[in-house]
């Protein structure tokens, strides 16, 4: 877990060169080894999602679409599924969310909030 | 890079020794490799290959995705026990491949009968060999015929598995359906690993729920190799408050390990000579991951598949992907949702690595959600991630709070047909049906 936690504090989705930029390649090195080191990727993050809210965040059915919405929205709801006291009618992203941590559900507010909610597959990356 | 150098040079070595195709010789230099996608070939188009190759596609629209399934229309396992509980068709469990095909994704409809991973070649059953640069199995699992004493194929058309969705449910709801009331059905539960560890406890509640409205007479037993299972004592309680007098289970302790089976005379026999004879048999036996594994060389003794977990890469044969049920990825459970979730996780793997870049961090999710009666669902949550070279399952995740309103159960049911719609969307591109 504690090698984890250090990488954590890489921001998903910040490409390497982003990183390098402002300065976290560096911290890394000077952290851990740079052997057994693999890059964040949003995307696979991201791909849990898709198994109950749709291919890219966006709903065939009762669960909610998740794509296109406001980041503040999607973080704060994430993060009160994260908390104690999660929002009544939660049934399981209490559960989920705890598996995540700040970092990375802010990585998938911002993910998320970028996709536009309609667009059927027009190519969208990043 | 460095791995994508190392294979790289191992390739020249093979060609240098003569024992490389022209094909795969293209693909030796390092320069041609970056400007190439590449060729993936996918066996098994049901949730971990399908996702796959969707997946292959979205990471990089210039490989060559081949999916190999003979099946034209795969119906999938998850609701198939609603099914048996009246509450959903066959066939609203069938997906297509035509959104895969939409995509790019090239689908043949053969079986993979054997894999050379040296040359780097897939035989299909009409007897083509196709080359690849990298390959993905997600074949599901087989069943180790005869393990169990008196079934074998034979005797699953007398007694169903039902543990491939296909003639093997439609039988098993045939002979549901012609049961007399009064009848007895019997459900004979494996001992771990195997597929869906949910899945005989929830096929147990939803053919109460049949019998409880159409046969009221009729009793179910459970006779189990095992002490215990997947959402216990969610499972328990709702038997008591639905299905009291209709659902017995008996664990092993208590001799319910069956080790023989007469499917002719629907009959079978304990561990302790106990006989128990049904109206209907239906019978989960042991198994193994799919023959094409063991064909590729990447399965162990135990019959299952050890990958490397960053990437599902098998742990003995290079440039082989292993995911889904066929592989050892515990504490992930063999569901179809995990088995999705891995064919992202290899998919970004090997787009990475045809680009010689190294393999994004893995991450999976799993939600497992089964129904006990209608608007009556539970669930099991987890989270996943790689820590000392070892899938492990982070802190969080769980079961439905035992606990819980009538409206909870309702709405866990509700998602659950939730995550139905949005997997098969996911996995073949299917809408609702
Ligand atoms: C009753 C029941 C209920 C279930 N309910 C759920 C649930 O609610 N949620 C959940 O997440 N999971 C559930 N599961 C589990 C789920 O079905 C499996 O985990 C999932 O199917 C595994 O995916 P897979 O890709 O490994 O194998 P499969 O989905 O079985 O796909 C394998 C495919 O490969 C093909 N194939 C095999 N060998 C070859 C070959 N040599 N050449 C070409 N093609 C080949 C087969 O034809 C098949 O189409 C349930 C299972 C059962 C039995």
């Amino acid at each position: 877990m504690s090698k984890f936690n250090t990488q954590n504090r890489v921001p998903c989705g910040l490409s390497p060169s982003i990183a390098t930029m402002l300065g976290f390649a560096l911290t890394l090195i000077a952290v851990q080894p740079v052997a057994a080191q693999s890059p964040s990727d949003i995307t696979t993050l991201a791909g849990s999602c898709a198994n109950c809210h749709g291919t890219d965040g966006r709903s065939p059915g009762p669960i909610v679409s998740i794509a296109g919405r406001p980041e503040t929205l999607l973080l704060s709801q994430l993060k009160a599924f994260k908390s104690d006291t999660p929002p009544p009618g939660t049934t399981i992203m209490n559960r989920i969310a705890k598996g995540y941590t700040d970092e990375q559900i802010g990585a998938l507010a911002k993910h998320f909030a970028a996709i536009s909610a309609n667009e059927p597959t027009k190519k969208r990356r990043k | 890079m460095t791995s994508a150098e190392t294979k790289f040079s191992r390739r020249q070595a093979l060609a240098m020794l003569g024992g490389v195709g022209a094909t795969a010789f293209s693909f030796s230099t390092p320069a041609i490799a970056q400007r190439s996608a590449g060729r993936v070939v996918v066996v098994g188009g049901g949730f971990g290959g399908a996702t796959a190759a969707r997946y292959l596609k979205r990471g990089n629209p210039n490989l060559n995705v081949t999916l190999l399934d003979p099946a034209r229309r795969f119906y999938t396992c998850p609701f198939t026990n609603l099914h048996f509980g009246g509450l959903r068709t066959f066939e609203q469990q069938g997906h297509g491949f035509d959104d895969l095909r939409r995509i790019g994704v090239q689908i043949v409809h053969e079986r993979a009968n054997d894999v050379d991973a040296k040359g780097k070649t897939v035989t299909l059953s009409g007897g083509r060999k196709l080359p690849y640069d990298r390959l993905v199995l997600s074949p599901g699992i087989d069943f180790r015929w005869g393990a169990l004493e008196g079934y074998d194929q034979a005797a699953a058309e007398l007694a169903p598995h039902a543990w491939q969705a296909g003639p093997q449910t439609v039988l098993l709801k045939k002979q549901l359906e012609a049961m007399e009331d009064g009848g007895l059905f019997i459900l004979v539960a494996p001992d771990n690993p195997f597929r869906c560890p949910p899945g005989p406890y929830e096929r147990a509640s939803m053919v109460a729920h049949y019998l409880k409205t159409r046969k009221p007479k009729s009793k179910l037993l459970i006779l189990d190799a095992k002490d215990n299972f997947s959402k216990q004592g969610l499972f328990q309680d709702g038997w008591k408050k639905f299905y009291a007098d209709i659902i017995e289970w008996v664990p092993r302790s208590k001799d319910g390990k069956v080790a023989k089976v007469d499917a002719k005379a629907r009959e079978v026999e304990t561990e302790f000579g106990k006989k128990h004879k049904a109206a209907v048999l239906n019978v989960v036996p042991p198994q193994k991951a799919g023959f094409i594994a063991e064909r590729a060389g990447v399965t162990n003794a135990g019959g299952w598949v050890p990958v490397k977990p960053q990437t599902f890469e098998s742990a003995q044969v290079a440039d082989v992907y292993v995911v889904g049920d066929a592989t050892i990825a515990a504490p992930m459970p063999k569901s179809g949702f995990c088995a999705n979730a891995q064919g992202k996780v290899a998919a970004a793997a090997i787009v990475a690595s045809l680009a010689g870049r190294e393999a994004p961090r893995a991450s999976w999710a799993n939600t497992c959600y089964s129904l006990i009666a209608p608007n009556y669902g539970i669930s099991v949550a987890g989270v996943y991630e790689v820590a000392d070279g070892k899938i492990v399952e982070i802190k969080g995740g769980g079961v439905s709070p035992r606990e819980a309103s009538d409206e909870f159960r309702k709405l866990e049911a509700e998602y659950g047909v939730g995550w139905y719609n949005a997997i098969t969307q996911d996995t073949w591109g299917s809408k609702p049906a």
